[in-house]
C-alpha cells in the first residue's frame, strides 16, 4: 500500500466518522495492513496531515508549470493562474478542508502541520519574484525583499480562508477576491510609491516639522 | 480619450466607499473653482463646471464597474435627466472598464466549457480589446475566422446589491437627483442586470431578433453567433472592424453617409417597433458598429422588449395630428393609456394634460412632416429644456405616482435613445 492510498483511506475514515482514527493500529486494521507499514510512510496522522496540505500546493504548482501558456506569463499572471489553480484543487477535498485546515479566523494555532505547505509555496514564489524582478514587476528592496514569499503565504492562506468560508454560486467570490488581492499585492510590491512614500518619513523625521534645512 | 486609472479596483466595501467619497470632494472642489473663477473674473462657465465634475463621477463609477456603471450608462441615455456633460462623459462608460486578467478569463472558460481559451481557439487575446458593462471583449481566432468573444466578470451578480446599496446616497449627492427620481432607475438596474448575467438569453435573443430582421432592413446587418462557443458567462460572435456610432459620427465629414447611416439606424427602430413589435431597448452609441462599407452592425441584445397590440395602438395615436388637436380625443387616448388615475383633482389632470400634450408635440414632431433634420440643435434643446422644467415643476413633481404603464418607459427611452443617435449624427432622415 503506497503513501496516496493511505491518505485516501484517512481521509474517508475520518469523514465518515468526524474524527480522526483513535490510533494508527485502529486505523491499520481496517485497512488490513501492519503498523510496521503504515510507520514506513508516516511518523503519525499529524505528518500525514502535513503531507496533504503540501501536497495540494505541489500538485497545483505541476498542473499549472505544464501548461503551454505558462512561460509566456508574468509573474503576476503566474500567480494568479496558481490560484485558480489551487480553488480547482480544494474543490476535490473541500469537505477534509473544510473539516481540518488550520483557521487562523476560527483560532486554530500557525500548525506545524502547514511547515510543508510553507516551504512548497515559499520555493515556488521565489521563483515567480526572481523573474518578476527582472522584467522589473517587483521592485528590489533590499532585505525587505526577502520578507516577499512569507507575506505571500499570509495571503495564501487568505485566499484559502475565503474560499472555505465562500457561499456564492460556484464560488465566483472567491475568483474576484484572489483578482483584486493579487492586483493589490503586486501594486505593492511592484511600483514605487512605497519607496517614495518611506523615502519622505525618511527625510522629515528626525527633523523639525517643515523645510527649514537645519539638522 | 484617455481610459481612467486601471491599476487599482476598490475591493472592499470601504474602499468603495472611500472611492465614491472621493468623487463627491471632487465634485465640490470643482464648485470651489468654478465660484471663485466666478468671483474673480465676473463669469463662470456652468457647462465648464458641470464637464469637470462629470469627468470625476465618471472615473469614478467606472472604477466600480458592474452595477453602478450599467446605472451610469442607463442614466445617459435617459439624457433628459443629466445635464449634457455628465450623459457624454458616462456615454464612456461602455469602452473603458478595467480589465480582467487572462488567467481568470482562462479560469472561466474552463468552469464553463471544461476547457482553456486555445482549446477552443486557434489564438486568443490576453488582454480584452474593450470592454462591456458587465464584461469585456477578446479577440480569437480559429482557421480563418476571427471572433470576438465576450467574457462576464465573475460575481456581479452576487455583489449588485451591496454595490448599488452603496452608491445609492452618493449618487443621489453628486447628481442632485431625488431619491424618488432614482428609485426606480436603481430597481431596474438589479432587474436588468440579473436578467442580463445569463448570456445564454443574450445569445438566443440576438439568434431569433437578427433572423426576423436579417434582409428586411436596408444598411443594417448583425454578427453571426455561436451557440457552441457560448454559454451563460461567455457570448461568441464574428468579430466586426468597425466604428462605434459616436466615433463614426466624430469622423465622418461627408454628411450624406451618415444621413444614410441614421436612416438605416431609424429604419431598423421602425421595422421592430411596428412590425416585429419587439425591440432592441438599448439604443447606446456603443452598441452599433459602423463597417467599411457604412452599414450599420447592431450588437448587444442584451434587453430586449415586447409590445403588446393594444398597447402599441395606444401609444401610436399620439403621433396622429387630428388626435393632438383635439382636446377631446387626446384625453380620451390619454385615458386609454392609463395616465390619470380616478382621485386626481382637476388642477392635477390639468397639469398632466399640459405636460402630455407639450410632450407628444414635441416628440411627435419628427413624424409630422415625413422627413426631419436632427441637426437642428434648438429641437434636441428643446427636448432637453422640457425635462428640466418637469423635473423642477415641483407642483407636477407632488404627483409621483407611476403613471401610464411601464412599457411606455421603456419604448420612451427607445425614442429617446434613438433621437439622440440621429442629433449625434445631425442626420436629414425619412420619417414617413
Amino acid at each position: 500500500m503506497n503513501q496516496d492510498d493511505i491518505i485516501e483511506k484517512y481521509i474517508h475514515s475520518l469523514l465518515e466518522t468526524g474524527h480522526p482514527p483513535a490510533s494508527v493500529y485502529a486505523f491499520v486494521k481496517n485497512l488490513e495492513i501492519s503498523e510496521r507499514e503504515f510507520f514506513a510512510q508516516f511518523a503519525s496522522f499529524a505528518v500525514l496531515e502535513s503531507h496533504i496540505w503540501k501536497r495540494v500546493i505541489t500538485d497545483t504548482i505541476s498542473s499549472v508549470e505544464d501548461s503551454e501558456e505558462w512561460a509566456g506569463f508574468s509573474s503576476q499572471q503566474k500567480l494568479l493562474t496558481f490560484y485558480y489553480a489551487l480553488c480547482d484543487q480544494i474543490l476535490d477535498r473541500r469537505s477534509f478542508f473544510l473539516a481540518r485546515f488550520p483557521r487562523l479566523s476560527k483560532g486554530d494555532k500557525p500548525s506545524q502541520s502547514l511547515c510543508g505547505m510553507r516551504h512548497a509555496f515559499t520555493e515556488f514564489t521565489g521563483k515567480i519574484l526572481d523573474s518578476g524582478k527582472e522584467n522589473g514587476e517587483v521592485a528590489c528592496r533590499g532585505s525587505l525583499t526577502r520578507a516577499y514569499p512569507l507575506g505571500l503565504f499570509g495571503h495564501l492562506l487568505s485566499v484559502i480562508e475565503f474560499n472555505l468560508d465562500d457561499a456564492s454560486s460556484g464560488f465566483e467570490r472567491t475568483d474576484a477576491y484572489i483578482e483584486k488581492s493579487v492586483r493589490l499585492a503586486f501594486d505593492v510590491i511592484g511600483t514605487r510609491a512605497v519607496d517614495s512614500a518611506f523615502d519622505l518619513f525618511r527625510f522629515l523625521s528626525g527633523r523639525s516639522w517643515g523645510p527649514s534645512g537645519q539638522s | 480619450m484617455s481610459a481612467p486609472d486601471q491599476s487599482s479596483i476598490p475591493s472592499g466595501k470601504a474602499s468603495r466607499i472611500a472611492a465614491l467619497a472621493g468623487a463627491g470632494a471632487k465634485v465640490g472642489v470643482n464648485y470651489l473653482k468654478h465660484y471663485g473663477k466666478r468671483a474673480f473674473s465676473g463669469d463662470g462657465d456652468r457647462s465648464e463646471l458641470d464637464e469637470a465634475n462629470a469627468s470625476a463621477v465618471y472615473s469614478t463609477f467606472s472604477r466600480l464597474k458592474g452595477g453602478p456603471l450599467k446605472l451610469a450608462q442607463m442614466l445617459s441615455i435617459d439624457k433628459n435627466m443629466l445635464p449634457e456633460a455628465f450623459r457624454t462623459q458616462f456615454a464612456q462608460a461602455q469602452y473603458s472598464a478595467p480589465p480582467l486578467s487572462y488567467p481568470l478569463v482562462a479560469r472561466t472558460f474552463k468552469r464553463e466549457f471544461g476547457k482553456g481559451p486555445l482549446d477552443l481557439f486557434d489564438t486568443f487575446s490576453q488582454s480584452a480589446k474593450h470592454g462591456a458593462s458587465i464584461g469585456q471583449v477578446h479577440e480569437a481566432t480559429k482557421g480563418d475566422q476571427t471572433f470576438a468573444v465576450k467574457v462576464q466578470y465573475p460575481g456581479v451578480a452576487d455583489s449588485l446589491n451591496s454595490d448599488l446599496a452603496v452608491v445609492k446616497p452618493i449618487a443621489l449627492q453628486i447628481l442632485g437627483l431625488s431619491d424618488m427620481d432614482v428609485e426606480p432607475y436603481f430597481q431596474e438596474v438589479k432587474k436588468r442586470l440579473l436578467e442580463e448575467t445569463d448570456y445564454s438569453l443574450e445569445l438566443e435573443r440576438s439568434i431569433s431578433l437578427s433572423k426576423s430582421t436579417a434582409g428586411q432592413v436596408e444598411g443594417i446587418r448583425f454578427p453571426r453567433y455561436y451557440p457552441e462557443l457560448s454559454n451563460r458567462r461567455v457570448l461568441t460572435m464574428d468579430w466586426i472592424d468597425g466604428r462605434p456610432l459616436d466615433r463614426f459620427a466624430r469622423e465622418e465629414s461627408d454628411q450624406a453617409v451618415k444621413n444614410q447611416v441614421g436612416q438605416a439606424i431609424w429604419d431598423f427602430y421602425q421595422f421592430q417597433i411596428h412590425k416585429l413589435k419587439q425591440f432592441h431597448a438599448d439604443p447606446h452609441p456603443g452598441n452599433f458598429l459602423v463597417d467599411a462599407s457604412n452599414e450599420v452592425v447592431v450588437l448587444d441584445f442584451g434587453c430586449t422588449k415586447e409590445l403588446d397590440h393594444e398597447f402599441h395602438r395606444d401609444y401610436f395615436r399620439f403621433l396622429d395630428l387630428e388626435v393632438l388637436n383635439d382636446p377631446q380625443t387626446f384625453e380620451a387616448a390619454l385615458r386609454q393609456l392609463g395616465v390619470f388615475s380616478d382621485d386626481d383633482s382637476p388642477r392635477e389632470r390639468e397639469l398632466i394634460l399640459e405636460g402630455a400634450e407639450r410632450g407628444a408635440r414635441l416628440l411627435g414632431r419628427p413624424f409630422h412632416d415625413g422627413e426631419f433634420d436632427f441637426s437642428d440643435e434648438t429641437y434636441m434643446a428643446s427636448i432637453f429644456e422640457m425635462g428640466d422644467d418637469q423635473r423642477k415643476n415641483t407642483e407636477l413633481k407632488q404627483i409621483k405616482s407611476a403613471r401610464g404603464s411601464a412599457d411606455s418607459i421603456y419604448l420612451n427611452r427607445a425614442y429617446f435613445g434613438l433621437y439622440s443617435l440621429m442629433g449625434l449624427l445631425k442626420a436629414h432622415i425619412r420619417t414617413g
